[in-house]
């Protein structure tokens, strides 16, 4: 069961809009209202910045190339849903017919687990759709930004870690 | 003796039978206000186990998007209203919104990835709206670091740390040496609660606390840990016994569990994050942590940080710890741990096809402190 | 001789005869002894926790070879014998396998043979390797269930009614025992310390493993399950310093019928005795990935 969280404020959300300093038209702010909305744009920025990595994450970069983005449809072999990072082995056939073996990287599974997804979510023989970025080493191996499964539904299995405990920042 | 003076003395003989009688049995408890920060919900008891300490067990995440240090820019404001609590989750969801794909790619498959596997207690602040998980100071920030005069040791020993990241960033590195204790699965990086002190992290803020006579243990799901904590008045480890978590001890204090922690190992290769927070000197370095269960659903946290040969002064930080119905997974690590692999036979595969480190590309920069 | 003297005459009497039971108890010794019987423990009511269960709490060790060898072995050189000599040789052990001998099928005694002749030859994830070499242990991996239970080092018992620990000095070797637990393990071939369910049946802990790693062995003889094992182990007090231990495991990939290992656990009893840190991480890492290092240019 997936839990409640603060609602999603997107760019083609217009039900929640995101105040502007000085926009005085906003209901519901009292005086001295670009004061509070300095603080929590600076605060929301913080914890944001540290959440995503805007400037250099180290294991991205370390081991994947930001410049050699990939995107096929394949077919589940194999899920490993471990520690530190989970894996997904896909095949993957190619336009002139050969068969690729590629290994996607993905985070830890244990917040997943959590919500209820398991062996049963992301099995073998799935047709699932990758896109994300391929190793600096040139292997067949991909750190995946967005997984979109048979029922259309999206479940990323990007990782963006240095592959182990505590990757962020 | 006269008849009055002996019913004196039995009346007060038989209240002072009653006062040991329930301090022997635990009922006997002082008022919040004596012993400090057990700022417990109004007329809220605490339960104690059978055997009659403070009963502090269940699982708990301790994960909150309340920053640790207070940014400069709030100008020293505490405590945020509730409306500024509200906008800055959903400012929080907005930027950290998947379907954004401005930023380049490390920032797109970040902000997927945190759609995805971030604990979701990580979108939501503190129950009391500070602006800060530190406490004291009172301007909410880590004290200066101490200003040491760097030996030719320590700079050539800094240089290397940095040439380290830089190989680390580029996908250069030479060794196992190259990567961070995290990676290596010895222990979770300090810096985002490697175990303790328990701090939120991206995901797996989770630990469970069970308690037996004598002991109180505290399991942490990153990188499976049962910290085995007694409570029984025991002598720590000699000073030269070292190890990565520390060796602590623990006793009570009215209703809070004081733990102190001592032994950290000082190794020589622990390359760019240190065995203990902030990177300090673990020979120098005390972790005094306070456990205070001031609501069926609540532990109140405090950890005090103190070296003197790192830090000014000590600081506290205080991160409510929410009971939570979740379990906890077994974190296996070096276990399957691809990772090293990739980086290591990676790293020769691009040096046989030609290519060199560079410590000046663009990706080599190096982090603050090494994360 | 009056009255003075009769009862003088008497509380003489009586001191003799009191002295001289006492004398003849001491002399006796304690009453009741017992003699001590390897295989035998007399009938016992063990101590309860508040909720009327037998008390596990406490810190725990087994005493046999089984680490090195389920079965039964001689004595041999270990892996290294030019280097490490009498610290890295084998002892010899007795079984600890009902019946002495493991019911291989056939067929996965090759796998078996290979794992032994590979014990000292670690592969890593990532690799290649298919199935992985090198014994577990020697990588500092977590080496699961029921291997944790007769590994050489002490294990801490933390028994609540919702849930009993056991965790262990070796690697942090540590399971969560979820009692009465009816969910099933998440995924399969998973778990390196096993999804654990306990239930008590009278005064015995009646642990289910399910959701095992095939990646683990059971010794250091290359002796292994499959993704498709089941383990059942039961705990019983038997003294106050002895649990007695059994554990029946179930793996029809591997084995021909489920069997059966039993030892005791004795409690520790030093003073102020603790589990001591012994994370091996550090220490097998050059072993491991030394082979990956960059060679100097010359």
């Amino acid at each position: 069961m997936r839990p409640t969280r603060a609602s999603r404020a997107t760019v083609a959300n217009p039900r929640i809009r995101r105040p502007r300093p000085g926009d005085l038209k906003v209901s519901g702010y009292r005086e001295g209202y670009p004061m509070r909305i300095t603080l929590t744009i600076v605060l929301a920025a913080t914890v944001a910045t540290a959440a995503v990595p805007v400037h250099a994450h180290h294991a991205f970069a370390s081991e994947f190339d930001a410049r050699k983005p990939v995107k096929f449809t394949g077919t589940v072999t194999k899920m490993e849903w471990i520690n530190p990072h989970s894996w997904m082995h896909i095949e993957v056939k190619k336009p002139d017919g050969t068969v690729e073996n590629w290994m996607i990287e993905a985070g830890s599974p244990n917040s997943l687990f959590r919500r209820g997804i398991n062996k049963n979510t992301v099995k073998p023989g799935m047709v699932v759709v990758v896109d994300g970025y391929q190793a600096r080493d040139g292997s067949r191996r991909a750190n995946g930004r967005d997984v979109t499964l048979p029922e259309g539904r999206r479940l990323f299995l990007g990782s963006q870690g240095t592959g182990a405990p505590g990757d962020q920042k | 003796m006269s008849r009055r003076l002996r019913v004196s003395l039995g009346v007060l003989g038989i209240v002072l039978a009653g006062v040991i009688a329930l301090a022997a049995t635990g009922q006997l408890r002082l008022p919040a206000g004596l012993t400090g920060n057990t700022a417990s919900a109004e007329g809220w008891t605490p339960p104690t186990t059978a055997w009659g300490d403070p009963d502090l067990q269940g699982i708990y995440n301790y994960g909150t998007s309340t920053p640790l240090q207070r940014p400069a820019q709030v100008g020293g404001k505490q405590v945020m209203s509730d409306e500024e609590a509200e906008q800055l989750q959903e400012d929080l969801a907005f930027r950290l919104d998947r379907d954004r794909r401005d930023g380049g790619a490390q920032a797109d498959v970040s902000r997927s990835y945190n759609d995805v596997w971030m604990d979701p207690a990580r979108m939501r602040l503190t129950a009391d709206k500070r602006t800060s998980l530190i406490v004291d100071p009172p301007d909410g920030r880590i004290p200066p670091r101490v200003e040491r005069q760097l030996t030719p040791a320590d700079k050539l020993a800094q240089a290397e740390a940095d040439m380290s990241t830089r190989r680390f960033n580029t996908g250069f590195q030479e060794s196992y040496k190259d990567m961070d204790v995290g990676n290596r699965c010895i222990i979770r990086r300090r810096n985002e609660g490697g175990g303790h002190p328990y701090l939120p992290a991206i995901y797996n803020n989770m630990a469970q606390i069970f308690q037996s006579p004598g002991y109180v243990v505290i399991y942490s799901e990153m990188i499976h840990f049962a910290r085995v904590i007694p409570v029984d008045g025991r002598a720590p480890l000699p000073d030269g016994v070292e190890t990565w978590l520390g060796d602590a001890r623990g006793r009570w204090e009215g209703n809070t569990l004081v733990v102190e922690t001592r032994n950290f190992i000082a190794p020589d290769d622990v390359g760019r994050t240190g065995v203990v927070y902030g990177n300090a000197n673990p020979k120098t370095y005390r972790l005094v942590e306070r456990f205070t269960r001031v609501s069926p659903e609540t532990i109140n946290y405090e950890v005090t940080i103190s070296d003197p040969e790192t830090w000014t002064r000590p600081f506290t930080i205080m991160v409510p710890w929410n009971k939570t119905n979740e379990q906890i997974y077994e974190y296996q690590c070096q276990e399957l741990n691809y990772d090293m692999y990739h980086w290591l036979h990676g790293a020769r595969e691009r040096e046989k096809r030609g290519e060199r480190f560079d410590p000046n590309a663009p990706d080599a920069r190096v982090e603050g402190d090494g994360g | 001789m009056g009255k003075r003297s009769n009862a003088l005459i008497v509380v003489v009497i009586a001191a003799v005869a009191v002295v001289g039971i006492w004398l003849a108890m001491r002399l006796q010794g304690p009453a009741a002894a017992q003699v001590a019987r390897p295989g035998q423990f007399p009938e016992y009511t063990p101590a309860r926790t508040a909720d009327g269960k037998p008390d596990l709490n406490g810190i725990w060790q087994s005493l046999t070879t089984a680490n090195w060898d389920l079965e039964a072995h001689g004595a041999g050189p270990g892996a290294y014998p030019q280097m490490l000599g009498a610290w890295g040789a084998e002892p010899g052990g007795q079984s600890i396998v009902e019946g002495g001998v493991i019911p291989y099928r056939p067929e996965s005694l090759a796998r078996r043979e290979a794992n032994f002749e590979n014990r000292a030859k670690p592969s890593v994830p990532g690799d290649g390797v298919e199935p992985s070499m090198g014994d577990p242990e020697l990588k500092c991996w977590m080496t699961g269930v029921p291997r944790m239970m007769y590994m050489p080092y002490p294990l801490q018992i933390v028994q609540t009614p919702e849930a009993v620990l056991v965790t262990q000095e070796f690697n942090g070797n540590t399971r969560i025992v979820r009692m009465n637990w009816e969910e099933e393990s998440p995924v399969d071939n998973t778990f390196f310390m096993g999804w654990n369910r306990g239930r008590w049946e009278g005064d015995t802990l009646v642990i289910d493993v399910t959701g095992l790693s095939d990646k683990n062995w059971l010794d250091r003889a290359g002796n292994f399950l499959s993704d498709a094992a089941h383990v059942v182990e039961r705990l019983t007090a038997a003294s106050p310093y002895h649990i007695t231990y059994e554990a029946t495991i179930e793996d029809p990939k591997v084995f021909s019928r489920p069997w059966k290992i039993s030892f005791p656990l004795y409690r520790r009893m030093e003073r102020d005795v603790q589990l001591m840190e012994f994370k091996c991480q550090p220490f097998v890492e050059e072993l491991v990935y030394g082979r990956f290092t960059k060679k100097p240019t010359t």
